[in-house]
């Protein structure tokens, strides 16, 4: 370093001027003291160019001056410099689907701070990205910036939102096994329809098409298509029309089932036989990804049953490419040895910490097993209380020791949802419910349901903890009163008061549970006074009046694999139930019911959906005579083509209908969206088949419909005109008969719920069956 | 088919046990049994390595069928004085008193819960 | 475009920044905050560098905490302790700001995010500023702010406790024992670890802590419940010198 006060060699001396005295020219609000600590040159000091660069340059660094120049006349170096303003307000104009505060925080510029081009380009950048986030791609923001007195702004961002840029269409190429309507389905973005006002998932953001990307990837490696390849997933603007058109074009290849499955294990304790029974992918089944993983899960806990904790699975497969086969080696060995030192839970602003640490079937100090902590991470995403989970590892106090972070984003689990229906046989009938998923953050679901109808009233609550005393057992509370009046079907007033505790135990995962439970209700039958005269009500059905309070401990089986409850695509659902009522109360009977049904996407080109169901029910008296009302009686859910009631055993001088002691039915189904229009208007067509019988009424019933005296009904009947004679009849179409039917239905899922218009010709009747040919529904199956 | 197994904290073979003699250094210990579930002392006097199996069967309570505590202590400079065993039979049976130190924060009651939710309700759609 | 309150604005540019803070003072103390603030905000936008501008701000601070507009509040704070740290004012902030997160502390069930927050400013203030009047109030709030960390522990513990997993239990507990030794739990962690020794068959960790328990808190409940335990068993509460929770004490005369 050259010594002090001698130049530089190489600088010539005639360039290494002096000034003798700096003077800074053109501020106001900074000081020049300020302006002079970031001048390199000092009075007195020789400089040279690269200097006066420097100082330039540290002058702009600061972002302060608009402005700066560096010039020497006489012994003064004169420094001239423009301040940036100072942005004194910013204000937002014409925005309304997003508001200031939000703008404010993407806005870089703040007030009181300086006001520089480039910062206000960029922050017209950060609002068009905010607008483009929430689906509006034709948003403009013009800055404006109006002067204010001593070098203050004011800067105003001018935008023009434009209107929602929707998804036009959704189409896929290359798709052969599986139709746009199936596939459309399976991912979460929709196209703009009508409803588009109503939902925020129509609108296009890229985050989610991945997320979609994601989803159809899962959908087909869990159909057996290992090979499947998203080749593009693109979004192209129109910009006049303002939508979007997404294309997703995907190469599916061939669909694979499982080879041959071998199970093989390096550590000498363990036999592979054993570990065979756990195996879900038989060989011979298609190829389902997910099979694959619960195996892996089923094997871990089954081995460290035998001592292995640290037991890793790792299943190793190869390709049959000729026959399309993937067989399947499940390889147990030796994981590494660590232990679960502490599970940290974060972001839990609403759920308690229990609710998401009993998901975790490993608590702290137990050894570390990365499938168990995948299943709690699924088990967490199934809660549906959280947009986000993440489960992630880090280094504990020692080598072997590992801390897990459970962080989890939640979301609102509450909902008010409404519900206008019609039918036929029960008019209007609208329902407000009020739900909460995540009561108290204690994992508990409430729900209160207000339903009223022309003809029907109800009040339900239901309860339910899904960790009864700290096990993963169930408790669910119920309490409802339904209440029918007469109607042209149905010639009493029922008024049914009631609730149910019941304990859900899970068998498999959560594909089979037993449900036991216990059920006490108290049905109050009354004949309105214009028929309580009337002759011809059926003696068995004014036998059947009055109070009647049941009380029946019962059981169920359920299995269920439907990929969504409602609309399902494909799956099974089967339940048995049976109930026994006389644990105290009048009736006494046990009731056997089931139920199957069966989905399956049958015909891809038109993304038809066939259903099969069939179910069936006997109910037999183990003490006092069985009731009408506690009859099974007909209803258009498993027979249509028939008025309610419209078939089985009958008073053959009354004509009313009495129910019987067995149903069955069967029915075949095909469901397939209308091709031209958009799915999202949710209108979507059916063709059907039902057959079904309901017979054989109780003795009791029977003796009391031949001989009225027999059930208390002697000549004069109380309040019944004394000079008509009231003698019995016999029991019409007692016998099993099956009846059939065809016919075709439109679907209409609407905002208030899914309504329903069925059109059904019975084909196969008895003559005193009553068919009805149009039928109108709606309300939630589930 | 309805009992599951559940296996909890050290993983304790007997034959890794009998490695550790009278007199093995601390560092020895934790290279044949791993870093203990806890420790005693600050510099640990003693190590506890704890394992237990545990089995639900449907809804029954879990019942823990095995228990075994290995109990490493050492001496003042630091080496294996002596090795004890605990099994399920020296556990005794504790019912947790349920009494708890109040703490404070706010919780927050039914109220604020649909208030807070009645801020954003979903359309059920 | 501009709208109606930007004429306003012109009119008050000529009033010096000593009466405009002297007005939000008046405001602040007739306890019309939702006006203090507007005002002290104006004057921050006017006169930036001056000097009431810096009073303002901690007024903006203090007036939004009183609104009990915690996130408002504490940006303004930590604004100032950025601009001015070492200005004596910045011990005012800071407690401002761990008065704003002290206020939002969840019960011990959820995420206590905000109590470590309070915790670390408040031990900020008592590290930069010890003499400052604010010192001796962030003292007690750390030991609350500590006392719901420990709470937030044994709930923890307990819940492993009540399901036999005693590894999971005993390391919690031991952690308050070790780290939170000034809060009310240690009475309640020491009882914990002689249920779960005892329920483990380990007598003699049992004893210790019920004798460490005993020696401390002699006439706490959670002694005599420790105290019946073992003599369930026919034990008693004595110290083996050796156990580490003895030693934990040693250096500390809780008395």
């Amino acid at each position: 370093v050259a010594p002090e006060g001698v130049p530089v060699i190489g600088i010539k001396a005639a360039q290494a001027a002096v000034a003798s005295r700096i003077q800074v020219e053109g501020t106001t609000r900074i000081e020049d003291a300020t302006v002079e600590s970031y001048i390199t040159i000092r009075p007195g000091q020789p400089y040279g160019p690269s200097d006066v660069d420097e100082s330039l340059k540290a002058l702009f660094a600061t972002g302060l001056f608009e402005d700066v120049s560096i010039s020497q006349s006489g012994g003064t170096l004169i420094v001239r410099v423009v301040e940036n303003p100072i942005v004194s307000r910013i204000s937002f104009e014409g925005n309304d689907k997003i508001s200031d505060e939000s703008l404010t925080a993407v806005v870089r510029t703040t007030e009181r701070s300086v006001l520089t081009k480039a910062k206000v380009q960029s922050d017209v950048q950060n609002i068009l990205e905010a607008y483009r986030r929430s689906g509006r791609y034709r948003a403009s923001v013009e800055p404006k910036i109006i002067s204010r007195d001593n070098n203050r702004v004011d800067l105003v961002f001018e935008i023009n939102e434009g209107d929602k840029t929707g998804i036009e269409r959704i189409t896929f190429i290359g798709n052969e096994k599986y139709s746009d309507s199936r596939l459309r389905d399976v991912i979460r973005t929709r196209e703009t329809g009508l409803l588009g006002f109503l939902r925020t998932t129509d609108t296009f953001d890229p985050d989610r098409l991945d997320a979609d990307q994601e989803l159809i990837r899962q959908f087909y490696y869990r159909h057996g298509y290992a090979d499947f390849r998203i080749v593009s997933a693109v979004a192209d603007l129109d910009r006049e029309e303002n939508v979007f058109y997404v294309t997703f074009t995907v190469e599916e290849g061939d669909q694979y089932t499982f080879g041959d499955i071998d199970v093989q294990t390096s550590l000498s304790a363990v036999d592979p036989e054993e570990l065979r029974g756990v195996v879900r992918t038989d060989s011979g089944d298609t190829y389902d990804s997910l099979d694959v993983e619960k195996t892996l899960e089923d094997m871990t806990v089954e081995v460290s049953k035998q001592g292995y904790a640290f037991a890793q699975v790792r299943p190793r497969a190869n390709r049959d490419f000729e026959n399309r086969t993937i067989s399947i080696t499940y390889f147990i060995e030796e994981g590494p040895r660590a232990y679960v030192e502490r599970i940290n839970v974060r972001g839990n602003d609403r759920t308690r910490d229990y609710v998401i640490r009993r998901e975790f079937d490993l608590a702290e100090g137990d050894a570390f097993n990365r499938v168990l902590i995948d299943k709690a991470e699924r088990r967490l995403k199934n809660l549906r209380f959280f947009k986000e989970v993440r489960v992630t590892t880090s280094r504990g106090s020692a080598p072997d020791r590992v801390i897990i972070n459970v962080d989890v984003v939640e979301q609102p689990t509450g909902e008010v949802s409404f519900g206008i229906g019609y039918s036929t046989s029960d008019g209007v009938l609208g329902d407000i419910t009020i739900q909460e998923k995540n009561f108290l953050g204690r994992g508990q679901f409430v729900r209160a349901k207000f339903g009223l109808g022309e003809s029907q009233q109800t009040y339900e609550f239901a309860f339910t903890e899904p960790f009864f005393l700290g096990r993963r057992i169930s408790m669910s509370l119920e309490a409802y009163q339904r209440s029918y009046d007469a109607n042209d079907f149905r010639q009493y007033d029922e008024t049914t008061t009631g609730g149910s505790v019941a304990f859900g135990l899970p068998l498999r995962e959560d594909e089979l549970r037993l449900n036991l439970y216990y059920a006490i209700f108290n049905r109050d039958v009354e004949l309105d006074n214009t028929t309580i005269n009337n002759i011809n009500v059926s003696a068995a059905i004014r036998d059947g009046l009055g109070t009647v309070l049941t009380s029946a401990p019962g059981y169920s089986i359920v299995y269920n694999t439907l990929d969504q409850n409602f609309n399902p695509n494909e799956g099974i659902y089967a339940k048995f139930d049976q109930q026994i009522a006389g644990a105290g109360g009048d009736a006494q009977y046990i009731r056997t019911t089931a139920e199957v049904r069966a989905y399956e996407e049958i015909y891809s080109d038109w993304g038809l959906i066939g259903q099969l169901r069939a179910g069936g029910g006997y109910i037999t008296s183990i003490g006092n005579d069985l009731r009408v009302q506690e009859q099974f009686q007909h209803s258009q859910d498993w027979l249509r083509g028939f008025q309610t009631r419209g078939i089985g055993p009958r008073d053959a001088l009354t004509g009313d209908a009495l129910g019987g002691r067995w149903y069955a039915h069967v029915n075949a189904e095909g469901r397939f969206p209308f091709p031209w229009i958009p799915k999202e208007l949710g209108l979507s067509g059916a063709v059907f088949a039902d057959a079904g019988a309901l017979w054989d009424v109780d003795p009791s019933i029977n003796d009391c419909v031949t001989t009225p005296a027999s059930c208390g009904f002697v000549a004069s009947v109380p309040n019944v005109p004394s000079d008509t004679a009231y003698s019995g009849d016999t029991v019409q179409s007692n016998g099993f008969a099956p009846r059939a039917s065809i016919g075709a239905g439109i679907q209409w899922i609407s905002p208030f719920g899914p309504l329903r218009m069925d059109f059904a010709w019975a084909v196969l009747k008895e003559d005193e069956d009553k068919t009805e040919i149009f039928r109108l529904s709606g309300g939630t199956r589930f | 088919c309805f009992t599951t197994t559940l296996t909890h904290g050290h993983v304790i073979s007997p034959d890794t046990v009998q490695d550790v003699q009278i007199g093995s250094s601390r560092e020895q210990v934790e290279l044949v049994l791993g870093s203990p579930s806890t420790t005693s002392r600050l510099e640990g006097d003693a190590y506890y390595y704890i394992s237990q199996v545990t089995e639900t069967t449907a809804f029954l309570p879990p019942e823990v069928v095995e228990q075994r505590v290995v109990a490493v202590y050492f001496d003042e400079e630091g080496f294996v004085r002596d090795v004890g065993f605990y099994s399920l039979e020296d556990g005794k049976v504790v019912d947790i008193l349920t009494r708890k130190t109040r703490t404070g924060g706010a919780d927050y009651g039914f109220l604020t819960q649909i208030l807070r939710g009645a801020q954003n309700p979903s359309l059920g759609l | 475009c501009s709208s109606t309150s930007d004429d306003a604005d012109l009119a008050t540019t000529d009033i010096p920044a000593e009466e405009l803070y002297n007005q939000g003072l008046a405001l602040r103390n007739e306890g019309r905050f939702r006006e203090a603030s507007d005002k002290f905000a104006e004057l921050d936008r006017y006169y930036p560098y001056s000097e009431y501008a810096r009073k303002s701000l901690i007024n903006v601070a203090y007036v939004n905490y009183s609104r009990s507009k915690y996130p408002e509040a504490i940006n303004a704070a930590k604004r100032f302790t950025t601009l001015y740290p070492g200005n004596p004012d910045s011990a005012y902030a800071l407690y401002i700001i761990g008065q704003s997160y002290f206020k939002q502390i969840p019960d011990v069930t959820r995420d206590q995010q905000n109590t470590q927050r309070a915790l670390s400013a408040f031990g900020e203030l008592v590290q930069r500023f010890p003499d400052s009047e604010y010192a001796s109030d962030a003292e007690t709030k750390i030991r609350a702010t500590e006392d719901q960390l420990a709470g937030k522990e044994m709930e923890v513990g307990r819940y492993y406790l009540k399901r036999d997993n005693y590894v999971a239990a005993i390391n919690r507990f031991k952690l308050v024992v070790l780290n939170y030794q000034t809060t009310r739990h240690i009475e309640e962690a020491l009882f914990r670890l002689v249920e779960s020794y005892y329920a483990l068959g380990v007598i003699n960790e049992a004893q210790t802590a019920a004798a460490v328990l005993g020696h401390n808190y002699p006439d706490s409940q959670w002694y005599k419940d420790a105290y019946n335990l073992l003599q369930t068993g026919g034990y008693s509460p004595e110290s083996d010198g050796g156990s580490w929770i003895s030693n934990a004490f040693k250096g500390i005369n809780v008395l």
